[in-house]
């Protein structure tokens, strides 16, 4: 074997080089160009609207008494396209969303009560609040990186609770501030479908973003910040322009969630809501847009899916499961997403998400997980 | 009337505690560039099992306070936070399939919600009353509180960890360890076992931890399921940030410094009526922000 190498001259080692790079363009230019059957896209678009006449039939079907949660559902997918934005896309860390959630809750239940505006003006509220929220930390995050950052975010976000959250004439106190839904909104079944259509706009947004040259310069930040700034990408601004877009959409999210309950009250935005964010996004697969969606609706359901199983199924794992383990079996599922499948759900899906995107099945591209880019704080 | 002493004697209290996680903390950030979310259910374990072992393994028993269980039950919980320590390292940290610093900070907080769920189903939520190694405590000379015996224990204990890491890291293992941090392949090249050396960082984080568990839960005499992460986690990150992350003497500033902040800024709340909700997570913010933006580094770390 060693003697066929020496034969080898420089110039067939790199005309072998060139024919692998040109296998390799042929191939990517195979996948971009590859248009699926016509049966692959009666399938697709089969498979497709079935998932959506699920998710519009969702509040429907569920008992009344849940229709309030499939609109959590939907605002924690929303909260989970926000984290998205930073996790994701920009690579910073964030542990005080609760912080940004809550800010926007708070902002929209005082522009609803104290201000007595109507409901869109409140959401508009919100996202400024929000906004607000995360610009602060945002300035701070130009001058910290990785990991300093994340202990900036956890301080804020318990200032938030301990202190923002506490001021009276602002967040009413302890027993909240109350945000009641606008009358057209009034029934848990309307608003359910309400925070669809925001969760849809999100999406959408979203999916624009990563198509436009700022989300792109967003991510070019995320796998090395150096080099996008020698692309002419300016850092500063498209770090805060990250920290901008993820805020409002917290910010609205927070707005949506204390209308469910129509109270928004200090407790309900401590830091252990921040870690729930972090570890549905993790979870969901930080990068991919379907996939943060869906750990962010598994979390919302978890302590109910967890409570319902327990009361009616009388079989072994079932009867030792109650809603009380529920951080258990999260902390669980963060920890084998981690060591398994770091991609999360969306790497575990990548066949199938690939397929409904209009692709081969075989062909995942996806990149998801946290990427190690942007994130070597060394002190 | 509380004089200035007096404030600098209470935030020592809360303070070394908050140092000794720190201390661990900065441990493993130096070790292994992990920043050990999970440092404060490090001593939360231990001090439960010692817990268990002073009531004769009795899961809501009375705590038997003689000397022999006393330290056999000290013992037992220092062996539990070695173990508990390199089993995180075993089972979580080293299987990580993707790693950035930020996925396995994010993995030891799963650690740490892991194990504060699992006390929480086995334990309940409630206090349970816990000894201390020293009871009462003295008059300092021209202050008004009393300094609990608890505390000096606990700076004696802060001490001494800090000075032995502090002269670990001029040894030739010390060295290794931070070779293996810096740049594992080469230290590898140098006949380094990368793997034996994340196994003692950890380990000896987990000494710390244990030594804080049982120290924290004397500072209220009482211990709950995740007591440590609740009360000193947040303030012995904040510590271990302003003190610079690398440094160990620094780990222990800060958060002594962050002690008598929080003391200080709930005085000056009670003092001047300010009504401030929450004075000791404003001065907290403030001060890490303050620091941060004059030094990134902290206050004692050194400049990459």
């Amino acid at each position: 074997m060693a003697t066929q190498e020496h034969e080898l001259t420089v110039d067939e080692v790199m005309a072998e080089e060139e024919r692998e790079a040109e296998e390799l363009a042929r191939k990517a230019r195979e996948a971009r160009d590859w248009r699926p059957s016509r049966q692959g896209v009666v399938a697709r678009f089969g498979v497709l609207g079935l998932l959506l006449v699920v998710v519009l039939a969702a509040p429907q079907l569920v008992p009344d008494v849940y229709t309030n949660l499939v609109a959590r559902a939907a605002v924690y997918a929303i909260v989970a396209l926000s984290m998205n934005v930073l996790v994701g896309y920009a690579g910073q860390v964030s542990l005080g969303h609760s912080a940004f959630v809550g800010v926007g809750a708070f902002g929209s239940a005082y522009a609803l009560t104290e201000m007595q505006l109507p409901f869109p003006a409140a959401l508009v509220m919100a996202a400024l609040t929000g906004a607000v929220g995360a610009l602060a930390i945002g300035a701070v995050a130009l001058r910290l990186k990785g990991l300093y950052l994340a202990l900036v975010t956890i301080v804020y976000a318990f200032f938030a609770q301990e202190v923002v959250f506490n001021i009276r004439s602002l967040t009413g106190g302890g027993a909240g501030q109350p945000a009641p839904r606008p009358s057209y909104l009034a029934s848990d079944l309307r608003y359910a479908y309400f925070c669809i259509a925001v969760l849809a706009v999100f999406l959408v947004f979203d999916w624009r973003l990563t198509g436009s040259k700022g989300g792109r310069a967003i991510q070019a930040l995320r796998d090395d910040e150096r080099v996008a700034a020698s692309w002419g990408i300016n850092v500063t601004s498209f770090k805060l322009l990250a920290f901008l877009i993820s805020g409002v959409i917290a910010g609205i999210a927070g707005g949506l969630l204390g209308s469910i309950e129509q109270v928004a009250v200090p407790l309900d935005f401590g830091f252990s809501l921040s870690l729930t964010f972090l570890v549905m996004t993790v979870v969901g697969g930080a990068g991919s847009r379907w996939g943060v969606i869906q750990g962010g609706v598994l979390f919302a359901l978890l302590p109910t899916l967890l409570e319902r199983a327990h009361e009616n199924f009388h079989v072994f794992p079932f009867t030792a499961i109650d809603a009380t383990i529920e951080p258990a079996i999260g902390a669980l599922l963060l920890l084998l997403t981690l060591i398994f499948t770091p991609g999360g759900i969306a790497q575990q899906q990548a066949h199938l998400l690939a397929w409904l995107s209009f692709r081969r099945f075989k062909d995942v591209r996806e990149t998801t997980g946290i990427a190690p880019g942007g994130m070597g704080a060394r002190p | 009337m509380t004089t200035i002493l007096d404030v600098i004697l209470l935030g020592l209290q809360t303070g070394a505690v908050f140092s000794l996680v720190s201390l661990g903390v900065a441990l493993v950030y130096k070790a292994t560039r992990i920043v050990n979310f999970a440092q404060g259910e490090l001593g939360t374990i231990p001090a439960f099992i010692a817990y268990i072992v002073m009531t004769g393994f009795q899961v809501n028993g009375e705590p038997v306070t003689d000397r022999g269980r006393l330290w056999i039950a000290t013992l037992v919980a220092l062996v539990v936070g070695a173990g508990f320590g390199i089993l995180v390292n075993t089972l979580v940290i080293r299987r990580l399939a993707a790693v950035s610093p930020v996925t396995s900070l994010v993995a030891t907080a799963g650690v740490m919600l892991l194990s504060s769920a699992m006390a929480q189903i086995f334990f309940e939520p409630k206090a349970r009353r816990f000894p201390q190694y020293v009871g009462g405590g003295f008059r300092f000379p021209g202050a008004d509180v009393t300094v609990a015996w608890q505390t000096i224990v606990t700076l004696i204990v802060l001490a001494g960890a800090a000075a032995l890491l502090a002269l670990l890291f001029r040894t030739p293992p010390g060295v290794a360890l931070l070779a293996t941090a810096q740049e594992p392949f080469a230290a590898e090249l140098q006949g380094i076992s990368v793997s034996g050396m994340r196994t003692l960082a950890w380990g000896l984080a987990g000494v710390l931890g244990a030594l804080a568990g049982l120290l924290g839960a004397g500072v209220f005499a009482s211990i709950a399921p995740a007591f440590m992460t609740s009360t000193f986690l947040i303030p012995a990150l904040t510590g271990a940030v302003l003190g610079g992350l690398t440094s160990m003497v620094g780990a222990v500033a800060g958060g002594l410094l962050l002690g008598i902040v929080v003391q200080a800024a709930n005085q000056i709340n009670r003092s001047f009526d300010l009504g401030i909700p929450g004075p000791p997570q404003v001065a907290a913010l403030l001060v890490l922000l303050i620091v941060l933006l004059v030094r990134p580094q902290g206050l004692l770390g050194k400049a990459a």
